[in-house]
């Protein structure tokens, strides 16, 4: 069999890794902690629209977001929160959690850079997500929420331009969180940046235009589209921000791990 | 060998710049421990750090079998090792086997080679019976054994030890102290930080002696004891108390310049105690016996490498850090 190029073995080494150690140190509880928080709010989301909308919503919201399934709306928006938030939870806190465990210094002693690495994390990450994501689907199914996916070609482009952005944005945290010592305050910011302007659980029309601005900054916001036309619009996915996905998640990965070696040495002054 | 020239490097802050390394110029060749110890604001850990490439320098040179670790990081990756004592550098949640083979594997060891290396360094570490434990439930000692075996699974030509038994039980350390030897023994470069200055004093044959980040002396142990003017210590016991040798022994510490101590023995006798840089034990015997004393004891204790650090610094400005 011929050997792989270095940077695979990393990368495999790096998920195989981190698959037994997650199994070990989280089992089954953890996975039911994090579901939890998308099924309720599918579930807050049916109970507000059968009490509040009395099942229907309103003309405007059709208007903006090209559906009158609000809880297939939701249930997109949830999972792809879900996507976002987990992948840059696992990515981006790989190298500080290194540096807490006092592993970091043997790490960065050893000759791979740091793609492979994360590569390696990404992968688990989306491994388990996707686990995530299809309980968290298969329950709105239970609920009655049906979704408009415009056929696996674009389901796939979906999944790309969200995991280019989401990985993008965690190679670049993951340099921030690694300089400022703390991921806590740095992940919520962002969680609470990205909520608000990439139209995950409302649409984006509602947010005042320099919002509406700054979201394109970020490389979810056009991700979001590209999901949104592949399962909730039926509008299939738009090539322009498609490529706006791709180009800016790209974007966000090169500075991200461009800056992560001087973050590592920042990080190395102050402890192994 | 690992060579650095004039190396300097610099931690800048907004309002002040730290000078941690001011032209250092030492070598680290194979086969060979050699140790790099520190006064006060030395730089030690630093140094290393460079050498490991985890810093890079603010300006001078380093090279590593010729390789530039700024050009070619990589390349000197694959020749070098890092163990710090203190730092655990191993994963809690993973086995000692799963962390040997974790590390093996950045380091691309083949599959075929691995396999065989790790269950090596596991027996050498002493950790075959826990293998399969995780770390988290190891000893301090334990999980420092799996790091120093973390540090050799890429068999590194040159190992850098920045406090390697800190905190570690002394048959522990005595067995760490035995593998660094014998790796030294079969080509490895090794360059040793340690506050144990007799494990310095064991294990180096050439040391540097640096403080707040500049070279201060260098040289094999015994040549930087002799370099320092350390003293030895004659002790003489004797087996009654005379005033006659007293005054004899008074005299010939007068006329070397220095003071003799006299101290009374448990069994009734004296010790007569007399430090001096050359060996005086013979003449102050036979100065002892010419007034006719009885010698019941004599014994001389060598100047050891703490003496002569101690004599280069104040003692309070030695690190222990």
């Amino acid at each position: 069999m011929p050997t792989p190029p270095p940077a695979v073995t990393v990368a495999w080494a790096t998920f195989h890794r981190t698959w037994s150690v997650t199994r070990r140190a989280y089992p089954w509880s953890y996975f039911v902690g994090t579901l939890m928080l998308g099924v309720f709010t599918v579930g807050l989301a049916h109970l507000g629209l059968e009490a509040i909308g009395g099942g229907r919503v309103a003309a405007s919201f059709a208007a903006a977001t090209g559906t009158a399934d609000y809880l297939g709306y939701i249930t997109v928006g949830a999972a792809a929160f879900m996507f976002t938030t987990h992948g840059i939870l696992w990515v981006a806190k790989a190298l500080i959690q290194e540096q807490r465990e006092g592993t970091l210094g043997a790490l960065l002693v050893t000759p791979p850079g740091r793609l492979p690495y994360l590569a390696g994390f990404t992968a688990f990450a989306y491994t388990a997500i996707a686990l995530e994501v299809t309980v968290l689907v298969a329950c709105a199914r239970v609920l009655g929420v049906r979704l408009e996916s415009t056929g696996p070609p674009d389901a796939l482009l979906a999944v790309l331009a969200l995991g280019v952005a989401v990985f993008g944005m965690s190679a670049v945290l993951s340099a921030v969180m690694i300089i400022a010592g703390e991921a806590h305050i740095t992940q919520n910011t962002l969680f609470f940046a990205i909520a608000l302007l990439s139209g995950f659980t409302f649409p984006r029309q509602d947010l005042p235009a320099v919002l509406r601005w700054a979201g394109e900054l970020v490389p979810t916001t056009a991700a979001m589209d590209v999901v949104r036309g592949a399962f909730t619009t039926g509008a299939g996915v738009s090539p322009g921000r498609l490529a706006a996905a791709l180009g800016l998640g790209l974007a966000y990965a090169v500075a991200g791990l461009r800056w992560l070696p001087l973050a590592e040495r920042h990080a190395m002054q102050r402890s192994y | 060998m690992i060579r650095t020239d004039d190396l300097r490097k610099e931690f800048r802050t907004r309002r002040t710049t730290a000078v941690a390394v001011d032209g250092l110029t030492l070598e680290v060749p194979r086969g060979r421990v050699t140790g790099l110890l520190g006064l006060n604001g030395a730089g030690k850990t630093t140094t290393i750090k460079i050498m490991a490439t985890l810093l890079h320098q603010t300006s001078g040179t380093v090279r590593v079998d010729e390789l530039d670790p700024l050009r070619q990081p990589d390349a000197v990756r694959r020749r070098i090792n890092l163990i710090a004592g203190g730092e655990r550098m191993v994963y809690a949640r993973m086995t000692g086997r799963e962390n040997l083979w974790y590390f093996g594997r950045l380091y691309d060891v083949p599959r075929a080679v691995l396999r065989g290396r790790v269950e090596e360094l596991l027996e050498l570490v002493g950790l075959t019976a826990a293998a399969d434990t995780t770390v988290e439930r190891y000893s301090r000692g334990m999980a420092q054994r799996l790091s120093i075996a973390r540090g050799l699974v890429n068999d590194p030509a040159y190992l850098l030890l920045d406090e390697p038994t800190l905190g570690l039980d002394a048959p522990i350390a005595r067995d760490l102290r035995r593998l660094v030897a014998r790796l030294a023994r079969e080509g490895t470069g090794v360059l040793l930080t340690s506050h144990y200055l007799t494990e310095v004093e064991e294990l180096c044959g050439h040391v540097y002696v640096i403080g707040e980040g500049r070279h201060v002396t260098a040289g094999s142990p015994a040549e930087l004891t002799a370099r320092a003017g350390c003293h030895r210590t004659v002790r003489i016991r004797l087996a009654e108390r005379s005033p006659g040798v007293e005054a004899a022994v008074a005299a010939f510490a007068a006329r070397l310049g220095t003071d003799a101590g006299l101290e009374p023995a448990d069994d009734g006798g004296v010790v007569v105690s007399l430090s001096h840089p050359d060996d005086v034990a013979g003449p102050l015997a036979m100065a002892v016996v010419a007034a006719g004393g009885t010698l019941a004891g004599l014994e001389v204790a060598e100047p050891s490498l703490e003496d002569a650090i101690l004599a280069l610094a104040d003692a309070p400005r030695l690190v222990t850090a």
